[in-house]
């Protein structure tokens, strides 16, 4: 049959219409409207039965407790533990991120031995087997060379039993390099064994006190246990208590305080001086502590009435007279007034004149284990291991200088001095590092002076890392032997970051390891059998956690159970019994040691010309600046007055920015005499002009491309400044100069 | 070659001249093509919107095609219902605007959801206190009769008219027009509406919010007006632009002077309204909320955003051209018409314009501070792809169909028709072109 | 639109966050995500192209050193009532993707039948919407922490803070389970209440005077709910919108920025 056109027509037209009216084009939008309802690269939870499991959170040393949401066996949202003595049920951002850390993407698998150049990113994975027996034989052969005092080890904290199991293998081994991370803790662990002469930690009343005086602390920007002290400031606010906040920067502390006190940087000290100046001079001290309970008041006295009058120290300080002798008679007029020290968050040690200065003023008004005070804290004590036998290579490792100085004539204080190590490492004075150790820190990242860190690292010819995550420190390692994610391990955790009564907290796996990594607690004890003689003999135990049993003795029972030990029943010690110095009592002075409560000026590296302004990190909490990287939901929560695109933001005041024609939001170069970086300009008023601020956490380069290249790294820009006293890192800032880019 | 096609009694261009000047737009449609599959493939990452900008470059060339093809119901309604019979002499290329801005909007829109494949949901789940839901209706409405409009045109074409059933059909379609003219007339007079009334009805953005009448705020009606004032500008404007490139005159003064005399009154009264509207805004309503009028036109990065574009709109591109057009001088003079209608045109894009974006921009927290957008190319191109295509169906409508009733009369040919020989082969040919031609804007 | 139930009475659901305890932590914004299955992108330093539900601005008074003060303000979906459940989105959106529960008073979100044409962000004054410009990707082993309670969300569709409404199914499932006829008010807490360290959300509902949110907001339930605490107030108020996340602050400055207000108007004039 011809079809001709008009009958085409009538088809196609025909056709259409037919088309139209039986159920297909209909069929196919409804089909096609479903299926994008149900994208198959879009993902459906699975699901399962809904429980909880619990633990405690590490990944600051906070001590929050923690319950997981389960389905199934998938942790699916972390939660904080209702009802725990630290959180009752906040938790901060990184705590809430931590599964991301557990399922994300920067986890190190398996065992993995270094293929390429240091630091090249090349791995292979070897087994378990084989990463011990190297590590063992590497160890093993410096020992047999008498070089068992050149290894040296950097563990997070030190206290719990991971660290101890450190220490003891070092001490084995024959090493006594072993260093933790710094934080001011440190310091006010010897400011009390100076002035009380007792080894214990401060605990801070704070939910008790009534009139809060904080040198700098960011109280709630991760200082001492960061949920606790959100939970202290909103309980501040409800009983009417005062806040007052002596910083250069509007930070949210002082945001949030009921007065800001805007002073010089680094003058912290001076402004605590001054205040102990008027409290000695009106006579506000507490007569019967002063009288009774101490020594060295009348000599350190007339050296404060001297040195510290007001005038002198407003001078110093750029406080108004008037509003430090009004803040000072406030002080002793509360009820239970309270002086805080350790800038920011805590992560810089800080000087120990200016620590021995803020206990000082807390002295003075008799708040020494009171409460609402602050309060000497013993450390929890633990079951005593089996006692370790040295052979003569390691009695002979043990008897050498520290390579960082720490215990030294000039540093008798101090434990550990990680912010000396880079040096003494680069200049091998007395001998050189052969071999690095490093677990639950990451160093290469957080110490300041980072870059230096890190070419002393390259120096080292045998570096293990410990991490479960390829961190700035772990890139650097030649083996990588991965620990647990925390959810995944068991792991003592005792909470010794201000909290006014001794408390241990748990680590207990919550879903079965992912990957092909161990607890480090099995890594060192297997490590030792691996190594055998004296030291596989000081590692009796089978497993980590029949060695953790061991270790907590009573207290298992009850961590077992409820995921948390709390010594409910201490009570500080009355003034009586508190002070075990050569006095008995509260010590003013240490002329032995040339030691006293006062105002050492910093000096700041760099000259004034050069690099006219003053760099200051600064913390919060939507960042982590410790060893543990910002996970995702972290990134996501930093204000855009921070990171932009890839560009930290640098806080300056319009002031400071106009004459140098740096606009807001413009691009910029922030140099400093240890490095130079891009900043984007953020002009904020709450920054005293000269200086200029940016924030502590940003800057990784490990990790997958939603954590690192995001920012600067400020470890890399300021530098450290020991303290003469303490030898620990002083540096609260650094010389600086911003330049349009 | 194609002069089998053309209709009779006029002249176009050479066949290769006409392809050329086609590939050099089909050239932009394909790259407006090329942006649009990025954008539905990839999706609307690929433009610069965000949270804070959800509505912006294709939402106001939304409302300005669909303003500026208000030529269509507007002249169909004065000629059709009012009565202007002359006006006849015009509608064929209203309704070809029309048609073209309206297929353009349906298109965009297709663009602008984030689901294109669940856009009938709003058919299926409709929600009927939603502006834009009296769009959609409306607008799909529309542009049926658009299209019921536009097919009686094609069926004109000399070899498609030679069918009888076509022919037949052609005639009885004239016939009725009238009935979709109105049914056109009416539903462009909500769906402007509804389109003023999208921003009109959004009480939290205090830029866009106008008081109500009833359920319709005025910027309900102030839409409906503008586009009745403006869209016949634009046809205007179009007609005087195909006149310029074919070089020679398609409509006739008279017809033109008196679509501009009524478009002229239309805008004047308009802006008198818009005038009152804007000072009751800014004096009432704006107050209530907490800000002044001067809190929109200032402190905005660039100063972009500035009191000129209240002064370009209302005074520049509304007073002026109203009263050139309402002045017989005024649009009896080329360059005075042509003024007019241009900047008529600008006027109405203007104030979609500022009813999109600048509402988006404006703070509304009070901490917040002004948004900032600039479209990705995807957008720009996705936006000038419509206006191609435009073009595109513009000159294939004009070389084929008899879209000017008076061009013949006007530009009487000298010499006899060289008709060529009617072939079979040339006959099949044709209608697939003239099917072409009708398929085109379907698919958009 | 959905009726009331003749013999139950309506409960309205709001929140109270005192601003004077909340320290801009964020904790609130993670435990949304981390609850919700928000999705993540590599640069997040654009917060308008972000998905975060729960977003914490950051306020500043406008003074020159050292007189500058900072406020956070975290701001979730206000679940704006308007006037008789009229929110500013709800009434907009033309397919009925979104909608107010009269027997909650929470504002919905239904994702599987959004079509993205985002007229429900632009009307929204608090830029509380958010579209998925991107598809949503979990790297590695991350889609293991998607909670099932909650569905994800495809690109192209616009999500919102839900008041953790499944979390209140879960909760009322559990009452009828036990053969309770309603919950309490501790059953029913959001993510970002339970998270917040400082404790300056409080959660519950508004018309249940028993609840901590009414005794705290003491919302005027003739007036629009407009709060009868001196330190109370609610963001854009005047606009109408009738948000039903109420703040407290102590400092007159906050209460200030929390409205547009004309120079030299007095606070909480004005209003529809
Ligand atoms: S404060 Fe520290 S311990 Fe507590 S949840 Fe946050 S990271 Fe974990
Ligand atoms: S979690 Fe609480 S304190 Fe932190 S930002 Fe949110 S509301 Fe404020
Ligand atoms: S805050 Fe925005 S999204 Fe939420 S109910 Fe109000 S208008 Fe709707
Ligand atoms: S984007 Fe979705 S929810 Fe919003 S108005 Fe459109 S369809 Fe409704
Ligand atoms: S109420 Fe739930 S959904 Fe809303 S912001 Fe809080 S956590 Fe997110």
């Amino acid at each position: 049959m011809k079809i001709d056109r008009r009958s085409f027509l009538a088809l196609t037209i025909g056709g259409a219409a037919g088309t139209a009216l039986t159920p297909l084009p209909w069929k196919l939008t409804d089909d096609s409207s479903i299926w994008s309802q149900n994208w198959p690269w879009t993902p459906v939870p699975a699901k399962g039965e809904n429980s909880y499991a619990f633990t405690s959170c590490n990944l600051c040393p906070g001590g929050c407790g923690l319950m997981v949401r389960m389905v199934g066996d998938r942790a699916v949202k972390i939660e904080g533990l209702e009802g725990h003595p630290v959180n009752d049920g906040g938790v901060c951002v990184l705590g809430l991120s931590g599964l991301q850390l557990l399922y994300g993407a920067t986890r190190v698998k398996s065992p993995m031995k270094r293929v390429g150049k240091r630091g090249a990113g090349h791995w292979k994975k070897i087994s378990w087997k084989a990463a011990l027996a190297e590590v063992a034989e590497k160890l093993g052969k410096l020992r047999d060379d008498n070089q068992s005092h050149t290894v040296a080890c950097v563990t997070g904290s030190k206290y719990g039993t991971v660290p101890a199991l450190f220490k003891r293998f070092m001490t084995v081994y024959g090493s006594p390099n072993v260093m933790t991370t710094p934080s001011v803790s440190d310091t006010l662990e010897m400011a009390l064994q100076v002035m009380h002469g007792v080894e214990a930690q401060v605990g801070y009343d704070v939910e008790n006190a009534d009139y809060i005086l904080s040198f700098g602390s960011g109280l709630i920007e991760g200082w001492g246990s960061p949920v606790r002290m959100f939970r202290a400031n909103s309980a501040w606010r409800e009983s009417g208590a005062k806040v007052v906040q002596v910083e250069p920067r509007l930070s949210n502390t002082a945001a949030k305080s009921d007065q800001w006190i805007p002073i010089n940087p680094g003058t912290e000290a001076a402004l605590a001086m001054g205040i102990a100046h008027v409290l000695i001079k009106e006579a506000l001290y507490d007569d019967d502590f002063i009288r009774n309970y101490t020594e060295g008041f009348a000599g350190w006295m007339l050296m404060v009435l001297e040195e510290y009058t007001p005038e002198k120290v407003a001078s110093i300080t750029g406080i108004d007279k008037m509003v430090i002798v009004k803040v000072a008679r406030e002080f002793a007029g509360a009820g239970k007034p309270l002086a805080l020290c350790g800038r920011a968050n805590g992560e810089t040690p800080g000087s120990l004149a200016e620590a021995m200065a803020v206990h000082t003023v807390n002295a003075l008004v008799g708040n020494i284990n009171q409460e609402g005070g602050v309060v000497a804290v013993p450390v929890p004590e633990y079951a005593a291991w089996p006692e370790i036998g040295l052979d003569s290579t390691a009695q002979n490792g043990m008897a050498k200088d520290r390579v960082d100085g720490a215990g030294s004539d000039a540093f008798s204080l101090a434990e550990s001095l990680l912010n000396r190590f880079a040096e003494g490492a680069m200049s091998a004075k007395a001998y050189p590092v052969n071999a690095l150790l490093v677990s639950d820190a990451n160093p290469v990242y957080t110490t300041p002076g980072a870059k230096d860190f890190k070419k002393a690292v390259e120096k080292i010819p045998f570096v293990v890392s410990f991490s479960a995550y390829l961190d700035e420190t772990a890139q650097q390692a030649d083996l990588v032997l991965p620990n647990h994610v925390y959810l995944e391990r068991y792991e003592d955790m005792p909470v010794m970051t201000g909290l006014q009564k001794p408390m241990v907290g748990l680590i207990q796996p919550v879903v079965y390891p992912l990957h092909d990594t161990k607890n480090v607690g099995d890594t060192i004890i297997e490590l030792a059998k691996t190594m055998g003689g004296s030291i596989g003999d000081a590692f009796p135990w089978g497993s980590y956690e029949a060695c953790l049993e061991e270790a907590l003795g009573d207290k298992w029972e009850m961590l077992n159970e409820d995921g948390l030990w709390q010594d409910e029943a201490f009570q500080p010690a009355a003034w009586g019994e508190a002070f075990a110095t050569a006095s008995g009592k509260f010590e003013f002075m240490n002329p032995a040691m040339n030691l006293m409560p006062s105002y050492v000026p910093l000096n700041l590296e760099g000259n004034a010309s050069t690099f006219p302004l003053l760099l200051m990190p600064f913390d919060s909490m939507r960042l982590a600046s410790g060893f543990i990287s910002n996970p995702p939901f972290v990134i996501k929560s930093v204000e855009d007055t921070m990171l932009k695109k890839k560009d930290v933001c640098v806080e300056v005041n319009p002031a400071t920015a106009k004459p140098l024609g740096l606009a807001d939001g413009k691009l910029a170069t922030l140099s400093t005499p240890k490095g130079e970086a891009r900043v984007r300009i953020y002009h904020y008023d709450g920054i005293m002009p000269g200086v200029v601020a940016i924030p502590r956490g940003l800057g990784h380069t490990a990790d997958d491309k939603y954590m690192a290249g995001k920012g600067v790294n400020v470890n890399e820009l300021i530098g450290s400044v020991e303290d003469r006293a303490s030898g620990l890192d002083t540096a609260w800032g650094v010389r600086a100069k911003l330049a349009k880019a | 070659m194609d002069s089998a096609l053309i209709p009779k009694g006029v002249k176009r261009c050479p066949l290769p001249q006409f392809g050329a000047a086609l590939m050099i737009v089909g050239a932009v449609l394909l790259w407006g093509v090329f942006a649009l599959l990025l954008v539905w493939f990839k999706g609307l990452n690929q433009t610069n919107m965000n949270n804070a900008y959800g509505f912006a470059l294709w939402i106001w060339a939304d409302l300005g095609v669909i303003a500026l093809g208000g030529g269509a119901f507007f002249t169909g309604f004065l000629k059709y219902i009012v009565g202007k019979d002359e006006l006849k002499n015009i509608i064929n290329f209203a309704v070809l605007i029309g048609f073209i801005c309206y297929s353009s909007a349906l298109l965009i829109l297709a663009i602008d959801v984030g689901q294109p494949l669940r856009s009938w949901f709003i058919f299926w789940h409709a929600n009927v206190h939603s502006m834009l839901t009296e769009v959609a209706f409306c607008l799909s409405c529309y542009f049926g009769v658009l299209t019921i409009e536009y097919i009686p045109l094609i069926l004109e074409n000399r070899q498609v008219d030679k069918v009888p059933f076509f022919h037949n059909l052609s005639h009885n379609m004239h016939e009725v027009m009238a009935i979709f003219a109105a049914t056109g007339a009416f539903l462009s007079f909500f769906h402007q509406g509804s389109l003023g009334g999208v921003a009109g009805v959004m009480f939290g953005r205090p830029f866009g919010f106008r008081e109500h009448i009833l359920i319709w705020p005025y910027s309900f009606f102030l839409f409906t007006w503008s586009a009745a004032a403006c869209g016949p500008c634009f046809t205007i404007f179009v007609t005087k632009l195909t006149e310029k490139i074919a070089g020679k005159k398609l409509v006739k003064d008279n017809v033109i002077e008196l679509l501009a005399k009524i478009s002229g009154w239309m805008l004047f009264t308009y802006i008198i309204a818009k005038s009152i509207d804007t000072i009751y805004w800014a004096n009432v309503t704006v107050p209530s909320m907490g800000h002044t009028l001067m809190d929109f036109y200032s402190n905005n990065p660039g100063s972009v955003y500035g009191i000129w574009m209240l002064i370009a709109e209302i005074g520049v591109c509304g007073l002026l051209p109203a009263v050139i057009l309402i002045t017989e001088k005024g649009r009896k003079t080329p360059a005075l018409l042509w003024t007019a209608v241009i900047l008529a045109s600008i006027g109405v894009l203007l104030n979609r314009w500022v009813m999109v974006l600048q509402v988006m921009a404006v703070p509304v927290l009070p901490f917040e501070t002004w948004n900032r957008y600039f479209p990705s190319w995807q957008e720009i191109a996705t936006t000038i792809l419509p206006v191609a295509y435009g073009v595109i169906l513009l000159m294939i409508s004009y070389r084929y169909l008899p879209i000017f009733p008076q061009e013949a009369e006007l530009n009487p040919i000298e010499e006899p028709d060289p008709a060529p020989a009617m072939e079979a082969e040339g006959d099949a040919e044709a209608v697939e072109i003239a099917q072409d031609a009708e398929l085109a804007p379907a698919k958009g | 639109m959905k009726e009331a139930q003749g013999h139950k009475k309506n409960k309205k659901f709001g929140m109270v966050i005192d601003l004077d305890k909340c320290t801009g932590c964020g904790a609130c914004m993670v435990a949304c995500m981390a609850e919700n299955n928000v999705p993540f992108q590599e640069d997040e330093s654009d917060k308008l192209l972000g998905t975060a539900w729960m977003r914490v601005y950051k306020m500043t008074n406008g003074k020159p050193f050292p007189e500058t003060d900072v406020c956070y303000i975290p701001r979730p979906c206000m679940h704006c009532e308007g006037h008789a459940g009229h929110s500013p989105c709800v009434s907009v959106c033309p397919a009925t993707a979104t909608d107010y529960d009269n027997h909650t008073g929470v504002v919905s979100q239904i994702y599987t039948r959004c079509f993205g044409c985002r007229y429900c962000m632009a009307a929204c004054p608090y830029h509380a919407r958010v579209f998925n410009w991107w598809d949503p990707v979990w790297p590695a082993d991350m889609e293991k922490m998607l909670n099932p309670d909650v569905s994800v969300r495809m690109r192209g569709v616009v999500e919102k803070c839900s008041f953790c409404y499944h979390r209140y199914q879960q909760a009322m499932e559990k009452a009828y389970y036990e053969e309770r006829q309603d919950i309490e008010e501790d059953e029913y807490q959001t993510s970002c209440t339970q998270a917040c360290p400082a404790g300056a959300i409080t959660f519950g509902d508004l018309n249940n005077p028993d609840h901590a949110v009414h005794q705290l907001a003491k919302p005027d339930n003739k007036h629009g709910g407009r709060p009868k605490n001196p330190h109370a107030f609610r963001l854009l108020e005047r606009l109408g919108t009738n948000p039903k996340v109420y703040y407290l602050s102590s400092r007159e400055w906050v209460i200030r920025a929390g409205d547009n207000y004309v120079k030299n108007e007095k606070t909480g004039s004005g209003g529809h």
